[in-house]
């Protein structure tokens, strides 16, 4: 088996864009290894407030946790994760 | 005894030692107070992105790959390691430096809570790793000393007034605390830079940011306690009720003997399935009991 990905569509969800993710965060609940990271944007940290930053984004880090269980994928309300391995 | 105890315990646990709580302890490694608060600032405000920030290259993001790669999987473990034990006084506020705890059961944390912290300094701010991996907010990490200075600049970190009070006495600290650990969440004592003590968090698996290096990757982000629990089996009725409270999988129901099991290499002592017991079978005993396990952290 290979090594698996998940992609999130950061246009939809997170970066300031439609969805914030400190509200939706449906993923992140689902998640039985609990290997979503919710944290400050990196590229839009320097016009954020550093200390009550506003714009967040999920990504996926302990990959290899993954048990392709597929709720992050199907609670998704925007449907804006894919995940491949 | 583990090389902390010997060095920071004055013959005793390192965490029971109350210099360790005050900034007396700073001036060991030459650093003073405002660096070490500034530093922690720093850390705070981007507390999150720690994992994901890249250092020298190398980020967090499938953590479990690499360290299957067979050299560089070595070397990833090794620097990790050696970052989470710095004892070195020069601090980079973008990784985890000198951040390493220790599970402590509930009595060893009332102990902390009444003999070593200052009353004035303690405060309660919401758990980071929930909030980092599953965006609750639940107010359930007790901090004292020098956090106490520095939260106020901090709001995301500051529990609503209708979720608690968060600055606590002794009292409601230790209350607090004992109805954590009820609850099933392990009593975990942190080093915030090493060799300065600030936290005593109330932690939960998988969201724990300190326990997952530990238990998916093998990686020694904390230390077991000094202790182990000890199941009496005259005692033990199989209500099986010490299993579901087990977050490491250390308690297995034997089907022969129809009473639970204790694989003591997986014991972290946290102490939570003690109070869980209804029929008082299970007990806190020293680690240094059992040789095999003993010095085994």
């Amino acid at each position: 088996m290979g090594k698996t990905k998940i992609k999130i569509d950061y246009s939809v969800c997170g970066d300031g864009n439609k969805i914030d993710p400190r509200e939706c965060a449906i993923c992140m609940k689902v998640c039985e290894p609990a290997l979503f990271l919710l944290h400050q944007s990196l590229e839009k940290f320097e016009n954020d407030n550093h200390y009550d930053p506003q714009i967040w984004r999920i990504t996926p880090v302990y990959l290899s946790l993954c048990t392709h269980c597929m709720n992050c994928v199907e609670g998704c309300p925007e449907k804006a994760i894919t995940v491949s391995w | 005894m583990c090389d902390h105890c010997l060095k920071h315990g004055t013959a005793g646990k390192w965490y029971l030692n109350a210099r360790n709580y005050t900034t007396e302890v700073l001036d060991d490694i030459n650093i003073d107070e405002d660096f070490l608060k500034e530093f922690l600032l720093e850390q705070y405000k981007t507390f999150e992105s720690m994992q994901v920030r890249k250092l020298a290259g190398f980020s967090a993001v499938g953590l479990g790959y690499k360290i299957k790669i067979p050299i560089i999987g070595r070397i990833t473990k090794y620097f990790a390691e050696k970052m989470l034990h710095s004892e070195k006084s020069k601090f980079n506020p973008f990784q985890a430096e000198g951040h390493i705890g220790q599970v402590v059961p509930l009595d060893d944390a009332i102990a902390i809570l009444e003999n070593c912290v200052d009353e004035n300094t303690i405060i309660m701010k919401y758990c980071m790793c929930r909030f980092q991996t599953r965006a609750e907010k639940e107010a359930c990490c007790i901090n004292f000393g020098i956090m106490s200075d520095i939260i106020d600049k901090l709001p995301r970190f500051i529990p609503e007034p209708e979720d608690s009070k968060y600055r606590l006495t002794k009292e409601e600290a230790i209350e607090k605390f004992t109805e954590f650990n009820q609850k099933g969440y392990i009593g975990t004592i942190w080093y915030g830079a090493y060799p300065y003590i600030n936290n005593l968090c109330a932690c939960k698996t998988p969201e724990c940011a300190g326990f997952g290096p530990r238990l998916n990757f093998g990686i020694k982000s904390i230390f077991m306690a000094e202790y182990l629990v000890e199941n009496n089996p005259d005692n033990c009725q199989g209500c099986k009720r010490c299993i579901t409270m087990c977050q490491f999988g250390a308690i297995n129901f034997n089907e022969d003997t129809k009473r639970s099991e204790i694989d003591h290499s997986k014991c972290y002592g946290c102490g939570v399935c003690v109070y869980a017991c209804r029929f008082d079978a299970l007990s806190i005993i020293d680690r240094q009991v059992i040789p095999t396990l003993a010095g085994k952290y």
